[in-house]
């Protein structure tokens, strides 16, 4: 090119491929390249970076849901044991433990002074639930309490000591009827030893005999069963 | 002037092929210049020295025309790139819908997200049921064998550890460990998170020692084939309470029986997904994920009372054991509301281990048996007859020894001269005769009082189904009264000859309870569903079946059931309270011969009986130990279940004094 020469063919279209080096108004090369190489590192380090965040992201991610899995179990197990502690089955066989019984059938006081409800004496078996029907051996009634703290004191054997703990009835069964007044309801509500004011109901002459009496051979036939 | 202009260009290989003559012997394969870097002619093949001026060298130098090379390279090149376009539509648009499918079925791991399946609480939000994490412990047997170990007993050693932790026999673990071949072992089934944390601990520590042992020691490490795999299990807190009500989870953590199946749907939630994108089995933290989120299921709140469902539990299932008797159910129903407080079934099973449980016990009884309710039923035919306006209580009945009806003599339970009964006295002695009597006055013929006993019997909710539609439910059997045979329609009065639940027969006292409307019972109070928005259940279906009069006046009449003197059910009263209720003894059907055979003791009553709360309805099948009479065996259940549900519950007796209504006439006067 510049003029001389003429390259014949095949060489000037090949030359007129490449641009003068040295013509004017090229810009220079290195702050050309040197862009480049700037351009491409920096991206580089911007997806490394951005790597390497999210890979930290994902390993605090694990770790905290390691830890959630931890503690859910941990939850877990404390909860199961709540539930094992407060089940009332559990809860009966500590409050005999701690020479509880059964309380008799409950007995309501309310503001004005007026007794609802027929109070009796807890013996060792529990207390009856009718003055006329003897207490039934198994009575499981009212032991779901754990009002009374479990306390140091080695439970003596229920037989020995009619209960000086407070009696296993629930607070509920020994409020009254509308809400509060607390000591009063329960001392009255149970006479136990160291309640003098309620006397102790004389167990109603025995009216209402029961009517255990077997009758004669009931027939066993659909036309004679009954009661 | 031939000479070339362009420096950059020619010098190359000009100078290439102008290397010192020592290099011209290389084979010119490995000289030729690839044509890509820029030999512009074949003639830079040749070796030797050459002048920069080919084309006025030898003859010899005289290049080919690349012509026909050129076309040959293109149409290679050519027919390459039209293969190329070829596949490549082929690829990108013919087969494009498959190959993306291929290429997402490797690319996109989806993920089922389990939903937690919601708990059963009991009314004060008390957990019957709840699911819990559980751990499948198992082990890869082939990890133990003595040429990783390098000891000879390491399954056992590694039994002898897991045996205390897992609770299992050390010998069938050691068993099960000592297969070098195989895989896969199934040590223990759901286990707590506590026993995998203990087991990986002890692994950590035996690790710890392998490390520090040398290489050729035999290795502690026992412990490194032993894997759990993670599920959820679901838990019963407070193990048999209330088995029959809630039911079991199958394997497959669907309910298998009770509420757990009846309310499956709801319980069980839906269950989500996660799809994301994964390369060489990591997740593709800027790739697209789909998540569709598990929803969880409904917790249901049941109208069950947890601590009137273990007393009556507790009481039914000691009567059961102390009478020798089949079965026993308990009943306790809220009369105002007709919520169930407890339905306790003996004996009953532990649904934490259904597997282990007498298969005759899963269930709920209560539900499920048909029974003839015996004299617990007159009270049906008392409101009838009071209903109808064809007696009152003082209405004066003379009950005969025997009485011939059809096509036999009736007769009642204790051999008796002539009694003379007031319509109360009737109920109190619990007289079938009387009973007879009384709802013979129901129609002016037999088949017309039938029609009428046979209403209110519908009314009361007999042949019905109870409106729980709980799985296994039985609707009892009530023929119609055109179909009650001969003796049917006289002992159908007195609770023979037809069949219910206990539900049933509990529901009918708390109808009189609640001033002679029927509220169908119902065991679930609300539901909270996965937003935490707590919906109440729908109220229950109501009907009228007497007027509140009658139902006052049977109240009354059913107090001098337990408090007269002549009563029956003496062994029901609780001191302080009113109480009403109603024994029966009746001839049980024996399921297997379909004959009669033993007896179905049965109590039911409600208190205070003038201002009713609770309703229980005790049963017990076949009692062969004691006494066999509904006010011996089931009167004391009933008492100390009533009292237990009104300490619970709160509910002060109300003072009155109770009217005492009459039990016999003298005569003449």
């Amino acid at each position: 090119m510049r003029g001389q020469g003429r390259p014949r063919g095949r060489q000037k279209r090949l030359s007129a491929l490449f641009p003068a080096a040295t013509a004017p108004g090229t810009a220079a090369r290195a702050p050309f390249v040197l862009l480049i190489v700037v351009l491409l590192g920096s991206g580089l380090i911007t997806l490394l970076l951005l790597n390497s965040a999210l890979n930290q992201g994902s390993f605090e991610l694990s770790k905290l849901e390691r830890k959630t899995d931890e503690l859910t179990d941990e939850q877990q197990a404390l909860q199961q044991e709540v539930d094992a502690y407060s089940a009332p089955g559990a809860l009966e066989r500590r409050a005999r433990r701690l020479g509880m019984v059964p309380g008799g059938a409950p007995v309501f006081l309310l503001p004005d002074g007026k007794v609802l409800g027929k109070p009796g004496v807890a013996t060792s078996d529990g207390a009856p639930l009718s003055s006329s029907a003897a207490p039934s051996a198994s009575a499981l009634l009212g032991t779901a309490a754990l009002s009374a703290p479990a306390g140091p004191s080695a439970a003596p054997s229920a037989a020995v000591a009619p209960p000086a703990v407070r009696p296993p009835v629930p607070a509920s069964s020994a409020t009254l009827g509308p809400q509060s007044t607390p000591a009063p309801a329960a001392a009255l509500g149970r006479p136990g030893p160291p309640a003098p004011a309620a006397a102790p109901p004389a167990p109603a002459a025995p009216r209402a005999v029961p009517r255990a009496g077997a009758p004669t051979a009931p027939a066993p036939s659909p036309t004679t069963s009954g009661r | 002037m031939t000479e070339p202009r362009d420096p950059r260009r020619v010098p190359r290989p000009a100078q290439r092929g102008g290397q010192p003559p020592s290099r011209a012997g290389r084979p010119p394969a490995a000289k030729r210049p690839a044509p890509g870097r820029g030999a512009p002619r074949p003639g830079a093949r040749r070796p030797g020295p050459r002048t920069p001026r080919p084309r006025s060298g030898a003859p010899a130098l005289r290049l080919g025309s690349p012509r026909p090379r050129l076309r040959l390279v293109s149409l290679g090149l050519t027919l390459i790139m039209l293969i190329f376009v070829v596949r490549l539509f082929q690829v990108q648009a013919v087969d494009a819908g498959a190959f993306a499918a291929k290429a997402n079925e490797n690319r996109y791991v989806p993920v089922k997200l389990a939903a937690e399946r919601g708990a059963l609480t009991d009314r004060n939000g008390v957990d019957l049921a709840t699911t819990v994490d559980a751990y499948d412990i198992t082990a890869d047997p082939s990890l133990l064998a003595p040429g990783k170990t390098r000891t000879d007993d390491a399954p056992q050693r590694a039994a002898a550890l897991l045996a205390p932790i897992l609770h299992e026999d050390e010998a069938t673990l050691a068993r099960k460990l000592d297969q070098p071949k195989a895989r896969y072992v199934l040590l223990a089934r759901q286990q707590t998170p506590q026993v995998w944390k203990r087991i990986k601990n002890l692994r950590k520590t035996l690790d710890a020692k392998a490390a520090a042992a040398p290489r050729s020691a035999p290795r502690p490490d026992v412990l490194t084939g032993i894997f759990a795999d993670k599920h959820s299990k679901r838990l019963y807190p407070n193990k048999d309470l209330a088995s029959g009500v809630l039911g079991f989870v199958n394997g497959a953590g669907k309910g298998g029986g009770g509420l757990e199946a009846l309310l499956n749907k709801q319980l069980a939630g839906k269950d989500g997904k996660l799809v994301y994108a994964q390369s060489g089995g990591r997740r593709v933290p800027t790739a697209d994920t789909q998540e569709h989120p598990a929803v969880p299921g409904t917790d249901v709140e049941l109208t069950l009372d947890r601590d009137i469902q273990w007393a009556a539990q507790q009481a039914i299932t000691d009567q059961v054991a102390k009478s020798g008797a089949d079965r026993g159910y308990v009943v306790v129903q809220d009369t105002r509301t007709g919520e169930i407080l407890a339905l306790a079934n003996a004996p009953a099973f532990d649904p934490n281990d259904v597997a282990k449980s007498d298969p005759e016990a899963l269930g709920n009884a209560a539900l499920s048996d048909a029974f003839e309710p015996g004299s617990t039923s007159k009270v049906m035919s008392m409101a009838a007859v009071l209903e109808e306006g064809v007696a009152t209580p003082s209405t004066r009945v003379t009950v005969p020894n025997r009485l011939h009806r059809g096509d036999r003599l009736f007769a009642d339970d204790v051999d008796h001269a002539t009694w003379h009964l007031t319509l109360n006295g009737v109920l109190a002695k619990s007289s079938n005769i009387g009973t007879i009597l009384a709802t013979g006055q129901l129609g002016r013929t037999q088949p017309e009082a039938n029609q009428v006993l046979y209403s209110y019997l519908r009314k009361f909710g007999i042949g019905k189904p109870t409106g729980l539609g709980f799985p296994g439910e039985t609707d009892g059997i009530l023929a119609k009264p055109q179909d009650w045979n001969t003796s049917q329609q006289y002992t159908i009065p007195f609770g023979q000859g037809l069949s219910l639940n206990a539900v049933q027969a509990a529901s009918v006292y708390s109808t009189i309870a609640n001033g002679g409307e029927r509220i169908a019972p119902t065991l679930v109070r609300g539901t909270t569903g996965p937003d935490g928005h707590y919906a109440p259940a729908p109220r229950p279906a109501k009907n009228r079946v007497v007027s509140p009069k009658t139902a006052r006046t049977l109240a009354t009449m059913l107090e001098s059931v337990v408090d007269d003197e002549e009563g029956t059910g003496a062994k029901a009263k609780i001191d302080g309270y009113r109480v009403g209720g109603k024994t029966g003894t009746s001839n049980r059907v024996d399921p297997k011969t379909g004959r009669y055979r033993g007896y179905t003791a049965s109590f039911a009553g409600f208190a205070p009986a003038d201002k009713p709360r609770i309703t229980v309805y005790c049963a017990v099948q076949n009692p062969t130990k004691g006494s066999y009479f509904g006010g011996q065996v089931c009167g004391p259940i009933y008492q100390q279940v009533m009292a237990f549900a009104l300490k619970t519950l709160q509910v002060p007796p109300t003072g009155a004094q109770p009217p005492r209504l009459p039990v016999t006439f003298t005569p003449g006067q």
